[in-house]
């Protein structure tokens, strides 16, 4: 049949197919994104429940800080060690070798990429984690993508379709008919220390959003699955060089005792590494999204973790979600297929570049 | 040391006034010394995200059958976007 049918429109439909895979690809790797971001919050949440973590009163503040940095650090190893499985599954690791030496003009991004989201925002979700709760450190990071969008379209000029916006402003919507109840329960107005916990969600909206944009810059010229691999490795480096020592020889806080405990409690170490293994594909899937759907689109997907977040936490806790969760659930998928039904030739070409030179 | 794989990629296609994505696999496969069907659709996966980031750009396009199977095949040429990120990222001299 296909015989009868002109070369040009064989070729404008290959082209079509063309575009709309990638565009598939692209919300695919997001959703993943969703799907395990979700999943980290569970054994994110019950590190705090084992030893050495659980014996730190919430009124020991200083003491849980140093050991959410101590968490924070053996995580990005435990990351580190994953994606190094997954680049030598792909024949990458020489390439993750070049991008990190060109450290000047390339992976110098993945550097400040992985200060937004280490430091800042896997330390503030864990510290939101535990100084409130696992479903407020949910919420708090709901507003990256907007952090992520406004970053890429000053900075770079990303194009924002008002499709894009206003899936964008239904998922944000949704998430906080989702979560937005549930804070006022959970918070607790016995623990002093809920200030770090809020301080902490902010960190990781601002942290997460900033990161995307920062490593799309590198993620220009260089590969995904070797940049996500870059940005954890310098993750490791500042806080195994840099914080974490400066914390054992200025302060009195015992970094090293929380270390030889944590990395000696089989339990602990379990979470950690179910966590780092959600963490690790998802920022895979993220860094993959972001690069064929854009900052904005990538990470307004990928905001589903929070729907994906609640049933992982209900599973886990046995707690059903409230009605609000339906509707929260419906409005969140709802923006994403507002987002999904913009034509694949637009989402072909992210950047507006007539005017463009970046600095 | 080599270019990594995506640097190669720009460097090769903004010494050309344009070159097809087939003839830029094969530079690609004799400077890493690589081969097969896995690398060949990671290069291809390699061009689609730099041409999504506006940083080159597609001139043709055309179907062609290769080893009796039709294979969409682009022509790419750098934008001015993408030499100007190459002069940031010490790809090309400023």
């Amino acid at each position: 049949m296909l015989n009868n049918v002109p070369a040009s429109s064989l070729l404008k439909i290959a082209l079509h197919k063309h575009y709309a895979r990638n565009q598939r690809w692209g919300f695919m790797w997001a959703l993943w994104t969703a799907i395990l971001w979700g999943a980290w919050y569970v054994p994110g949440t019950a590190l705090w429940f084992e030893r050495p973590y659980v014996d730190i009163s919430v009124n020991e503040q200083s003491l849980r800080l140093a050991a959410t940095a101590v968490m924070t650090w053996i995580h990005a190893i435990a990351v580190f060690l994953f994606l190094l499985i997954w680049n030598m599954a792909l024949g990458k690791v020489k390439d993750y070798g070049r991008t990190m030496l060109s450290f000047n003009k390339i992976s110098k991004w993945y550097a400040l990429a992985s200060l937004c989201g280490g430091p800042l925002a896997i330390f503030g979700s864990y510290m939101a984690m535990g100084f409130i709760g696992p479903v407020f450190a949910a919420i708090s990071s709901l507003f990256y993508p907007v952090v992520g969008a406004i970053i890429a379209r000053l900075w770079y000029k990303e194009k924002i379709s008002k499709r894009t916006a206003i899936g964008m402003c239904i998922i944000i919507f949704g998430g906080m008919v989702i979560y937005g109840p549930s804070i006022f329960g959970e918070t607790g107005a016995s623990n002093p220390n809920a200030w770090l916990g809020y301080l902490g969600g902010i960190m990781s909206a601002i942290g997460w959003g900033s990161e995307g944009a920062v490593a799309g810059r590198a993620m220009d010229v260089s590969d995904p699955d070797v940049g996500i691999h870059c940005r954890f490795s310098f993750e490791v480096v500042f806080w195994g060089m840099f914080i974490l020592p400066a914390l054992a020889i200025f302060t009195d806080l015992p970094i090293k005792n929380l270390i030889v405990e944590t990395v000696t409690h089989s339990k602990a170490m379990l979470w950690i590494i179910l966590a780092a293994a959600c963490h690790a594909y998802c920022y895979t899937a993220m860094y993959k999204s972001l690069i064929l759907i854009g900052v904005g689109r990538g990470e307004a997907i990928g905001n589903l973790y929070a729907v994906f977040a609640l049933i992982f936490i209900a599973a886990f806790t046995l707690q059903l979600p409230q009605w609000y969760f339906i509707v929260g659930l419906f409005l969140t998928v709802l923006g994403s297929f507002v987002m999904f039904s913009e034509p694949a030739e637009s989402v072909a070409e992210l950047r507006d570049n007539s005017d463009a030179k970046v600095y | 040391m080599k270019l990594h794989h995506k640097g190669f990629l720009l460097v090769s296609i903004s010494k050309s006034r344009g070159v097809w994505d087939q003839q830029l696999i094969e530079k690609v496969f004799t400077e890493y010394n690589e081969s097969g069907d896995f690398r060949e659709k990671t290069i291809r996966i390699a061009l689609d995200e730099l041409a999504a980031a506006g940083l080159i750009k597609c001139t043709e396009n055309k179907l062609e059958t290769i080893n009796g199977k039709a294979k969409l095949l682009f022509k790419y040429q750098i934008s001015d976007f993408g030499i100007s990120r190459m002069v940031d990222t010490g790809l090309l001299p400023p």
